[in-house]
């Protein structure tokens, strides 16, 4: 079984392989298999629309967790929400924590300061994984993160084990080792990197295993995304190998990308020993009819 | 001649922007190799690139300085011209500038020394491209090269080269950097200074606070030289020499990338937004032919049944392709008097081997090419 035996998920990958589609597929999977379920993506600009809200028909979602259903929540986590909730917990008196979130070289030094803007993302990220019922059960028991691209992902994931490093004790040091104690736990917290069929994205996506192995997070999987379709049987592909030879037809990129998919998935998974999952290309239209969520679902049933 | 010929002739720096993901450090490694078909001399500098296109070009990640890229049976005619490339190195930029701009040699080795200061480019959002600039400003009065293509770093959107510089300022302002260092000033800053120092104290601990504070106060004083490269950079962009290129893929937000490019770009920021590549484009395979199964008589009813399957696929990259040559005439017409589209084909996956660099930049200088629109 895929994906719900976890407490978070990190959704990675670069830019333009359907991550974010992904990690709402999951999502809604997720909560039709009645789990709890909030997806998060990261906002770096406060202003910009969310990606992940629009797929929900929210492209105005801001930094409350939002409903959608009873198991279902989409959210965004913001630098800014996570240095307040920080300061509320930190500073000893209201009068000082006032004083702090007015100031005007606070704010600036939060935003603009080495990794603080990271640590209030990672804050934000560590109170939504620690929040709980009255009953005193996880709120959510599956976490999904729309990450940021590759550069991005590895500053937030490592950043634990460098601000560690700056910063050996106090309450930031044990906040981070409180997400370390999490996200770095292979049995709660896994990275799946999304990526496509073709060699490029395939050699980056593994660059991205030895990322983020080397921030001690676990790669459970890839998950290979839009995988053309092969209706073709061998004797069909010859003819028609030979007939694209005599001209040039349309169909013939189609073909070359069928036989370069194929490449790129069995490259991969001579190079990549964790479970490699395909899903098909689909025409992204409304995510909740999106047929992405079903193939998901079919692989949550899955054994592994 | 066609416009990318014009430019490469004509323009001291090409600015290659554009959302991660494009192809936009192939398209300045193909704009390079076909400057240096015309006989320029030419560098490349990218930022951290995919490992295969350094591959390709033959050179180290992360050199100290640029690397000669072997061109030879890439290029046709016995041209004078020559290809370097540069994968940058954010931190050994920031080396530099310490080197060369601090007080004392002490000064500059507490700073490299300070662990704030060693994970500086790594943290600070916008470094990479504030660093870029600064690389570039080592060049510009260097008559090594006659272009200089600049393949900004990549961001989840084109305009954030443009803005990154001043998002990295607001970090690497002087007045906030004196805030973080005690015993100067009038009283309110000091009390200030007192809060952040509590705020800092309870959050890191003394030690980390200290160091920080040794960081604000080493690295404050480089401000003012790196503020006034960039403010030259800036003038420099701004000049008739530097032209800037958007590079889009045809996706359904390149129209509205472009519009917003182009405003912020041209508009408010005064810059020279030559023209668009719209790269991985389908507009090539105009001319081509639709399979049809049994068109000739006697076919092999294999290939029948095989073209038969075929034709869903078929009839969409025919759809595609006129998708795309509209997205080309919608963008054309958005970019106004003097701006142009320029297309070019989808490689796959040989776009970013070095066969596949240099079928792009055959494309590039391909005078009868009519796959471009003003």
């Amino acid at each position: 079984m895929y994906f719900l035996n976890r407490h978070t998920l990190l959704i990675s990958g670069k830019g333009g392989v359907g991550r974010t589609a992904v990690a709402a597929a999951i999502g809604l999977a997720s909560s039709r298999a009645k789990k709890r379920t909030l997806v998060l993506e990261i906002s770096y600009e406060e202003s910009s629309q969310s990606a992940l809200g629009a797929r929900f028909g929210r492209p105005n979602l801001n930094e409350e967790a939002l409903p959608i259903d009873d198991y279902l929540a989409i959210g965004r986590l913001n630098a800014k929400v996570g240095h307040s909730l920080f300061l509320r917990t930190i500073l000893p008196s209201k009068t000082l924590i006032a004083a702090a979130l007015r100031s005007k070289a606070v704010h600036k030094f939060l935003t603009a300061a080495p990794s603080l803007h990271e640590m209030g993302i990672f804050y934000h990220l560590l109170t939504l994984i620690q929040k709980t019922r009255a009953d005193g059960t996880r709120k959510y028991e599956l976490i999904i993160i729309d990450m940021p691209a590759t550069g991005h992902t590895l500053a937030l994931t490592g950043l634990p084990a460098i601000l560690l490093r700056l910063i050996p004790a106090g309450p930031i040091a044990r906040a981070l080792k409180d997400g370390q104690a999490i996200l770095n736990n292979p049995d709660l917290s896994e990275a799946w990197i999304v990526t496509l069929p073709e060699k490029l994205p395939v050699t980056e996506a593994l660059e991205l295993v030895d990322g983020l192995t080397e921030t001690d997070v676990t790669v459970g999987g890839m998950i290979l995304n839009r995988m053309p379709p092969d209706p073709f049987t061998e004797d069909e592909r010859a003819v028609l190998d030979a007939y694209c030879e005599t001209g040039h037809f349309f169909g013939q990129l189609t073909l070359a990308r069928i036989r370069a998919a194929k490449v790129a998935m069995s490259d991969l998974k001579n190079r990549f020993d964790a479970p490699v999952l395909t899903l098909p290309e689909v025409v992204d239209t409304d995510l909740m009819t999106n047929p992405l969520q079903s193939h998901i679902s079919e692989l949550m049933g899955a054994e592994s | 001649m066609n416009p990318i010929q014009d430019l490469i002739r004509t323009r001291k720096v090409i600015v290659c922007c554009g959302a991660g993901g494009v192809g936009k450090t192939t398209t300045s490694a193909a704009l390079g190799l076909a400057a240096a078909s015309v006989g320029k001399s030419v560098l490349v500098v990218t930022i951290d690139p995919s490992k295969r296109l350094a591959e390709a070009l033959g050179v180290d990640r992360n050199p100290e300085r640029p690397i000669p890229v072997d061109i030879d049976g890439l290029i046709d005619k016995k041209s004078e011209g020559s290809l370097s490339a540069w994968m940058l190195d954010p931190q050994l930029i920031a080396d530099r500038v310490v080197e060369r701009f601090s007080g004392s040699n002490r000064d500059a080795s507490t700073l490299m020394n300070n662990p704030i200061y060693q994970n500086v480019t790594a943290m600070v959002a916008g470094m990479q491209e504030y660093t870029a600039v600064q690389a570039l400003y080592e060049f510009i009065h260097d008559d090594r090269y006659d272009l200089i293509i600049l393949d900004t770093p990549p961001s989840r959107d084109a305009l954030r080269f443009l803005d990154a510089p001043e998002r990295a300022s607001a970090f690497l302002d002087r007045r906030i950097f004196n805030l973080f260092v005690p015993g100067e000033g009038s009283a309110i800053r000091r009390m200030t200074t007192k809060l952040l120092e509590k705020v800092m104290d309870v959050s890191f601990g003394p030690d980390t606070r200290r160091e920080l504070q040794q960081f604000f106060q080493l690295f404050g004083g480089l401000l003012s030289h790196l503020n006034h490269n960039q403010a030259e950079m800036r003038r420099f962009f701004g000049g008739e020499d530097v032209s800037f290129l958007l590079v889009t893929a045809p996706t359904s937000a390149a129209l509205e990338e472009t519009q917003f490019f182009s405003r912020r770009a041209t508009g408010e920021l005064d810059l020279d937004v030559a023209g668009v590549i719209l790269n991985r484009s389908l507009t090539h395979c105009r001319g081509w032919t639709m399979p049809i199964p049994g068109f000739h008589e006697g076919q092999d009813p294999v290939l029948s049944a095989a073209i038969l399957k075929l034709r869903q696929f078929s009839l969409r990259e025919q759809e595609m392709m006129e998708g795309h040559l509209q997205l080309k005439g919608e963008l054309a017409a958005l970019s106004g008097d003097k701006g142009w589209v320029f297309t070019l084909p989808h490689l796959g996956p040989d776009a970013s081997t070095l066969d596949g660099l240099s079928a792009i930049a055959h494309y590039m200088a391909d005078d009868e090419n009519d796959q471009y629109e003003k």
